[in-house]
Formats: structure tokens, sequence, C-alpha cells
């Protein structure tokens, strides 16, 4: 039974590539129906062929206003994020001191709760502090939903790079400055990368918390909940796709990028 | 992206050795203090004011004061146990599903994808970069009445045995269990695999040889071998993928009806629109707390702290 | 402690290949190991020594010919079919089970249930008996690497497999661990095939030796006869060190060939010349550093006739103890090495001096000048 024993070499493989296709079909049906034209207010049924939303991507009130306020939020959100964790990571890696375990814990507990209790919580506070809701609110919150992963991301680099390194620099004449400058923060730098853009997408795409502290304000993924009541329009599929593609065209040639340098290397 | 992370490490049993002692005492202070006042003023605080919201009394008008009223956690667990249960049962599912879905996918990139690797890795992560509410939405075509996979699974009679389990009703998909479980099966599962794959793509490929060599088949290789030493993956992407499952409340929003509302839509509605804030503030600590516990316990039992 | 005895544990490969592509890892090859022998497969990496391994284990899939296992075929089976197993390089213990269950591993596999005693009297074997609860990460390299004998030789194979088992060792212990292989192969009389680049780990273990170089094995035999009978310059060079001499057949007289070379007479006993010798031929003649003497420029009358002679003068020398090593600058031959026991030094053998080398003929060997002069000196290696 040649095809039997084929199926059972590869059974994996095939299921493998059954989970990426559930993985993908809603980026296609998203892709598809970003050409098409609805009739009624919901894009949920193919109608027939059209350009028109990708034409006119901001044709729809208010959605482009709330795309840019949300990378506005991701982006400051990502620098926030980005220096304070790193700062801990740091501190955590390459010193010794006191409640360290609390200090894991502290990091750990964020990433370990539900959304949706952090965001009933922070809102307890805001609303017990009289907080006026809207873009800072929305910021507070991500940058403390973002910093344990970049905590995380950066902790991983700085562990696995060789302390001798630091050693070395030091042996050079490096002052603690620059040994700071031109070794560990270059070593550190991929890690770094890898948090900030963690940050960036989580941020970007965050809902459940922004949805609790967000008072009037409203955010992209705030714009797409609230058109899945009032009617979904083929923009916010144009957008979808266009993320898409400029996530995959950005990882692309980011690995082209290290090909080559390490080609040029070897 | 999130795959040059790797695995958060969901598991505070395995630590990393202590660093030297070094000069400047007080500059780890310096560096954490900014972060970790972040931390305490906007998570742990408001746990705290959570935590007092919930044995409050009052009402909008007059304002709340404490009165240590633990009677709100008695009277909310009497009425929202359906949606608790649900919760539990829906992230479980899910996360059973992500596992038997993701498990392969992670196999076969760590160990059979060849130079398709970091192709196939794209692909897994990036549907991250489509926003999750606009992804999620696309399963409502997918599952739409009159489309192509309701139509397969009615014309080979699988819905009349889901019907029959209460997974979905009649003709449909939309608005049932199914396809709430479906929506989060799928929006976790990147989290199942990233971390499994981390851990799959550590074990020394030799391992696999040498179990071969030793008389086991390729079945017992994987139950001996393979499997054992992905154990800290599998802790890391069940937890990821349940905590997450069990608060969420846009899967029941969007894909299904008020029959399979969640714990979150609950928490949602009492805080948003309701504003019964100290139910909302007890349910939401009711959540916390059973997590932890499981959590804990979940760590305690899979025992990966002495795992290699 | 016994091998099944079902039809021998000879290793026979017949034809044997593996491509990848376009590249050719191990050209077609014959090689039979004799049931009991220590077999060793000797080169530098990339020679294909290890593919040749993995094929007769079983992990990698012949591109042609076939593996026989006594009688019985085994060219497809998979390696968990197979009577053989393997000594991993670095060893691959499994790190989540104890060293017990590593070595209880194969046992287990084959539906032994009691494997208690079979265990406990193996870790005794190799002296681990304390250690059967620890896990591998706690134990030294070279515990590390009797477990993994242990674990593949309770299985009673009809062949042990050891891939470079030795490497990640240092020194001192390498020499200690080759002595305890020897003895645990002498007692269990099981068939041993080694792969190494160490060609000194060779010659002390096995009984046999085949190099192999760029996919085919160069030359088969003995360690002894492999070093004092080279037959390609490929062997010559990476077994140790030859001088190798580019000379021109003068005659045949009896069962000696008489060459010329520079000016010189060289005689070269017919046996030990593997090279096709035509009158006005080229032969590349060799000759082993310590088979040489060496006598001043002045002392030239005092060499004994019929002995190979050549002159020169002495480029460099290194006092290393037992012996010094000169380099001697000869006309027949820019870089000619002699290595001289320290007994009697002679204090004018200094860089500068003129000196006659000589040695007896018997200890010169000839090979095929076609070939590459320098192959297996590492100086092609770093050409190519």
């Amino acid at each position: 039974m040649p095809f039997v024993n084929w199926l059972k070499r590869h059974l994996v493989v095939i299921a493998g590539l059954v989970t990426l296709g559930y993985l993908l079909l809603p980026n296609i049906v998203v892709t598809v129906f970003s050409f098409n034209k609805p009739k009624g207010r919901f894009n949920y049924a193919w109608q027939q062929f059209s350009l028109d939303a990708w034409k006119d991507p901001c044709g729809v009130a208010d959605m482009c206003g709330s795309l840019s306020l949300s990378l506005q939020i991701a982006f400051w959100a990502t620098l926030g994020a980005t220096a304070l964790g790193t700062m801990i990571a740091f501190a955590l890696v390459r010193y010794r001191f006191r409640a360290r375990g609390a200090v894991n814990s502290m990091i750990f507990l964020p990433m370990a709760m539900p959304e949706v209790v952090m965001a009933a919580s922070l809102l307890t506070l805001f609303l017990n502090m009289g907080a006026q809701l809207g873009f800072w609110t929305i910021l507070i919150a991500h940058i403390m939903f973002c910093l344990s992963f970049v905590v995380v991301a950066v902790k991983a680099r700085v562990m696995s790079m060789d302390p001798r390194l630091e050693q070395a620099a030091q042996d050079l004449y490096a002052g603690p400055a620059q040994t700071f400058l031109r070794v560990t923060l270059p070593i550190a730098a991929p890690g770094i990368a890898a948090g900030a853009l963690l940050s960036f997408a989580l941020s970007f795409d965050d809902f459940i918390i922004t949805n609790f502290n967000a008072g009037s304000t409203v955010t992209f993924p705030m714009f797409v909940w609230g058109s899945a009541q009032r009617g979904t329009p083929v923009q916010i599929n144009v957008i979808g796709t266009a993320m898409f593609l400029v996530a995959v065209l950005f990882v692309l040639a980011s690995m082209l990028i290290t090909h080559r340098r390490t080609k040029q290397k070897a | 992206m999130a795959a040059a992370t790797g695995a958060p490490p969901l598991t505070p049993g395995t630590e990393e050795p202590k660093p030297p002692r070094r000069r400047g005492r007080l500059t780890p202070y310096w560096l954490l203090l900014p972060g970790l006042l972040w931390l305490v003023v906007f998570f742990a605080l408001p746990m705290i004011y959570q935590a007092s919201t919930s044995v409050q009394t009052g009402s909008l008008e007059d304002g709340y004061k404490v009165t240590w009223h633990f009677v709100t956690y008695w009277d909310a667990l009497a009425e929202y146990w359906p949606q608790f249960l649900r919760s539990v049962l829906y992230a479980a599912a899910a996360t059973v599903l992500c596992l038997l879905l993701g498990y392969p996918l992670a196999y076969l990139i760590a160990f059979r994808a060849g130079r398709w690797r970091n192709l196939i890795m794209i692909l897994v992560i990036a549907p991250f970069f489509t926003s999750f509410l606009i992804r999620t939405l696309a399963w409502k075509t997918i599952l739409a009445d009159s489309g192509p996979v309701v139509g397969a699974l009615n014309t080979l009679h699988v819905l009349d045995v889901t019907s029959w389990l209460g997974w979905t009703a009649g003709d449909r998909v939309l608005a049932t269990p199914l396809a709430v479980v479906c929506g989060l099966t799928y929006n976790f599962l990147p989290f199942m695999i990233l971390p499994l794959y981390t851990s799959l793509e550590r074990i020394d490929g030799r391992l696999h040889e040498a179990a071969g060599d030793l008389y086991a088949k390729p079945s017992t290789t994987f139950r001996k071998v393979t499997f054992p030493l992905s154990m800290p993956g599998v802790v890391s992407g069940t937890l990821l993928t349940f905590i997450p499952a069990a608060g969420d409340y846009v899967n029941s929003e969007l894909l299904g009806s008020t029959d399979t509302r969640m714990i979150g839509n609950v928490i949602q509605t009492q805080f948003l629109r309701i504003l019964d804030y100290p139910t909302a503030a007890a349910l939401s600590f009711i959540l916390m707390a059973t997590i932890l516990f499981m959590v804990t316990f979940y760590i305690r039992r899979s025992g990966t702290e002495d795992l290699v | 402690m016994t091998t099944s005895n079902d039809g021998g544990g000879d290793v026979r490969l017949t034809g044997i290949s593996k491509t990848y592509g376009s590249f050719t890892a191990v050209h077609p090859l014959d090689l039979t190991v004799p049931q009991g022998s220590f077999f060793a497969l000797l080169g530098a990496s990339g020679c294909g020594k290890t593919t040749t391994l993995r094929m007769i284990a079983g992990l990698e899939e012949p591109s042609g010919g076939s593996v026989h296992l006594g009688d019985q075929e085994v060219t497809h089976l998979p390696p968990y079919k197979r009577p053989v197993n393997t000594v991993f390089q670095s060893y691959a213990l499994f790190p989540h089970l104890d060293i017990f269950e590593n070595v209880a591993f194969g046992l287990r596999r084959r539906g032994i249930k009691s494997v208690k005693k079979q265990v406990e009297s193996m870790l005794e074997l190799v002296q681990l008996g304390e250690q059967a609860r620890k896990k591998p990460h706690q134990l030294s390299g070279g515990q590390q690497q009797r477990v993994a004998v242990a674990r593949a030789l309770i299985n009673h194979p009809k062949v042990l497999l050891l891939d470079e088992p030795l490497g990640a060792l240092d020194l001192k212990l390498r020499r200690q661990m080759q002595l305890e292989l020897k003895r645990i192969q002498t007692e269990v009389g099981i068939t041993f095939v080694h792969v190494t680049h160490d060609q000194e780990e060779a010659m002390t273990m096995a009984d046999t030796v085949a190099v192999m170089n760029a996919g085919r094995v160069e030359q088969l035999g003995s360690p002894s006869d492999l070093y004092e009978n080279p037959t390609t310059t490929f062997v010559a060079n990476f077994l140790g060190t030859s001088n190798l001499i580019e000379a021109e057949v003068d005659t045949r007289s009896g069962e000696d060939i008489v060459l010329r070379a520079g000016g010189g007479k060289l005689v070269l006993p017919g046996s030990r010349c593997s090279a096709p010798t035509t009158a006005g031929g080229k032969v590349l003649v060799g000759v082993r550093p310590e088979k040489i003497s060496l006598a001043h420029a002045d002392e030239a009358g005092a060499v004994p006739e019929g002995r190979n002679r050549i002159t020169g003068r002495i480029a460099d020398s290194s006092f290393i103890g037992v012996s010094t090593q000169y380099v001697i600058d000869s006309p027949v031959c820019p870089e000619f090495e002699v290595y001289a026991q320290n007994i009697d030094r002679d204090a004018r053998l200094v860089p500068g001096a003129e000196v006659v080398l000589h040695w007896n003929p018997a200890h010169t060997f000839g090979l095929d000048a076609a070939q590459a002069i320098d192959a297996g000196t590492g100086a092609d290696e770093a050409a190519a």
C-alpha cells in the first residue's frame, strides 16, 4: 500500500498545512472582500467585484481618523514601554539586588492576567481618581501591558550574551558608559527591536483594555467593533489587507537584508 | 515578530542563575524604579481599588462606600455561574483544539520544513498584523448560513451530530457555541504555536536518531522523547491560550448569541452599560482568582520545574 | 556477555554510495568488517566516514548498494529494526531521563520488563553504579561518554558504531577512554566500527583502519601496515609524516629498483612500490622521518655502503624531548624532515650545517607520481 505509507510518512506535514490554512483563511477572506461591492450595510456576502474601496480608502467617516489615532498611540506606547522595559531587563540580568522574586512576579502577572480583569480594574482606578478618559488613559494602559513583553524579549537576548564581552571591553580601556554604548547596547539591540515591534503590534491591535478606558475616544479596533454593530464598510477590509501586505513586505525585506549580510560575512 | 521573543517564561519555576555582584549598588534600583512604579500604580493599585469596589454599596448618584458587603460575590456567582462555567469550558475546548492543531504545525516548522521554514513562520505571524477584529469578522463570512462550509457540513450530516450534542443549532453554525470556540481557537492559535515551536526547535535532532537507534519506532520516539522534551512549550502554550480565552468577550459577541455569553461579556456589560461597579468588580475579581489558582495548580502539576 | 551468533556479525558493504544532489559524499564502496574486530574509519572532516557509519546505522538511506549484517540484508531497514547501536558524537543522552532510564531505554523499547539487573551490571561495567539516578547534565564529559557506551552496549548489538566518541574530551581523558573502550571491546567481543579524524586514536585502538578521502577508501589495513607501507600520497601524509622525493626509474636489479634523484641514486625494494615502474618513468619515493640517520658532512665517509643517501643543509631544528626534529634543505626535496632520537647528540648538527642523510633501503616505499605530492598534508585543503 504505497499510498497509505506515503500518507503515514507525511501525516504531520498534511496536518500542519491544514492548520496553516485555518490560520490564513480569514486573511484570504478579508482580502477578497476588500474588492466586494456589498448590498446593504454589511460586507459579509459576496456580491460583485469592485475597486471602489481601494480608490477611496478614507471614504468612511471617522475611520482614517481612528487609524491615525491608533498609530499615534502605538508609537508613543512603544517608545514608553521599550524604554521602561529595557531598563528593567538590564537591571534583572546584570545586577543582583533584593526582592528579585517580587520584581519577577510583578513582570509576570500582567501577562498571566485576562485582559478584561486589567481593563476593569484600571477603569476603577481612573473613575476613583476622577481622571478624564481619552488619549492619555489609553496610552497609560498600553504602556502598562506592553512593558512585560519588552522585559521578556530584552531579557532573553541579554541573558544569552556572554558577560566576558563586557569584561573584554573594559580590559580594552572602555569605561562603563562606553562599554554600555559600544558593546552591550549593540548586542542587545535585536532583543530591544523585537520587544518594540511586539509592543507596537499589541498596542495597535488592542481592543479590550482600550474599550474600557477610552471614554468617547475611538481607536481603529474600536471603530471596527462599532461597525460590526452598525454596518461594516469595505474600507475596513482595505486597511486590513494593506496592513497584512505591509507587514509581509517588511518582514521579507528585513530577512533579505540579514540574508545578504550573512552572505557577505561568509 | 513575536517569534523573536519566543515563549514568554510563563513558568516561574525555571529561574535563571543569579548574576554576579557588581559595583554601583543603587544602579539596579534606579533602572527598576520608573517601570516598576508604572506597574505598581497602573496594575497593582487598580487591583486593590477593584477589590475595594467589589465590597462597596451605593449608587452612581449617591456615590459608593466600603461596607464589606461580601454578599455581592455570592449574588454575582448565583446569577452568573452559567457564564463562568461556559467561559471555562469554551476556553478549555479552544486550548485543547489549539494544542491539537498547533502541535503538527509547530513540529512541521521545527523539523520538516527545511528551506520553507522561514516562509511558514512568516505566514504564522503575519495574520497578527491585520487587526484581529477584522479577521474575526471574516469568520462571519466563512461560517455564513448559506456559505460553502455550512453547506458541506450539512451534506455530510456533521451538523446533525453537533446539533444533537448542543454545539450548533439547526442548520446554523453562526451564533452557536461551535462558532465561538472556533473563533477562540483561531484567535489564540499563534500563542500556542510559537512557544511549542521554540521548545521543539531546541531539541537536539540527534536525540531522535538516538531513540531510533535504540529500537524506538517513530511513534514511540515521539511519545518518549519529543513530547516530554516539548513540555515547557506545551505548558506555556496552553497558559497563553487558556488565560486570554477565558476572559475573552469579542468572539462570543461577534460570532455567538445571548446563549453563548461568557464571563467577559458580563463584566463588560456591567461595567460599561449597566454601571453596576460592585458586581462587575466582584466578577472580575473572581475571574482573576480562579485563573491564578488554576495556573498555579497547573504549573505545579505539570512539574516543568525539573525539566531540563 | 555474549553476542548473538546467528550468521556472525560481519558487516558487509557492497557498492554502497551516497549522493546529495550533485555532491557525492560516498563513492560506491565495498568494505567487509569481520566479526569481533575493532575497525576504524579514519579521515578528515567531510571525507564521508560519518556518512558511511550512518548508512550502517540506518540513519541515512544509501543512494545505491547494500548493507549486510551477517547474512541479513538491512539496507532499507529503519534504524529501530537493526541489531546495531550507535554511540553518538557528543552522546545524545536524553536530558529528561536519568542515567538508569537512558541505559534502560533500548531494553524497554524491545518490551523487556525486568531491566534492573541488566542495567545495574552494565553500569558496573562502565563504573557508574553510583550515578544511576542522576540526570545527564550532572555528569562530567567522561562519565557521559561512558553512559553513551553503556546505553548502546546493553542491547548486545551485532555491531557497535562509534561516531567520534572521544571528540569532546580533553587529551588526557581521551587517552584514558581509548584504553577503556579497547578493554570493553575485548571483554564483550562485539564488532566495533569507529569513526575518527584522529590518526593516533585510530592506530591505538583499531585492528584494521580504513583511511577515507573525498568519499573513497584510500587504503585499508592494520595500523602498522598502513604506516610502513602506504600506497597513496594521501595516506603517506595523513598518517604521520612522510618525506616524498620525485625520482626517475633507472634500472632494476633483481628485487630492487634503482632510481635517480637529483644526481644521486636511491634503491627501493620492488615489493614496496605500488606504482608502475618502467625505465625512465617517474616514481615518488617516500621515507618516514624517524628512519633516517643524520651525519655531519665531514663524516660522510663513515656512512656504510648500501644505504640510500642524500645531502643537504640543516634549515631548522627543534628539540622536543625524546627526539630532535630537523628540517633539511636538500636539492631533491625542499623540506626534508628528520627525527633523531636524543641518544648521542652531535653538537655540530645546528642550522646551517651541511649534512648527509642516510637510511636502510628497506624502509623506502614507492608511490605513483601521478598523484598530488601534498595530498593529506593539510596544505592541499587550505588551497582548495
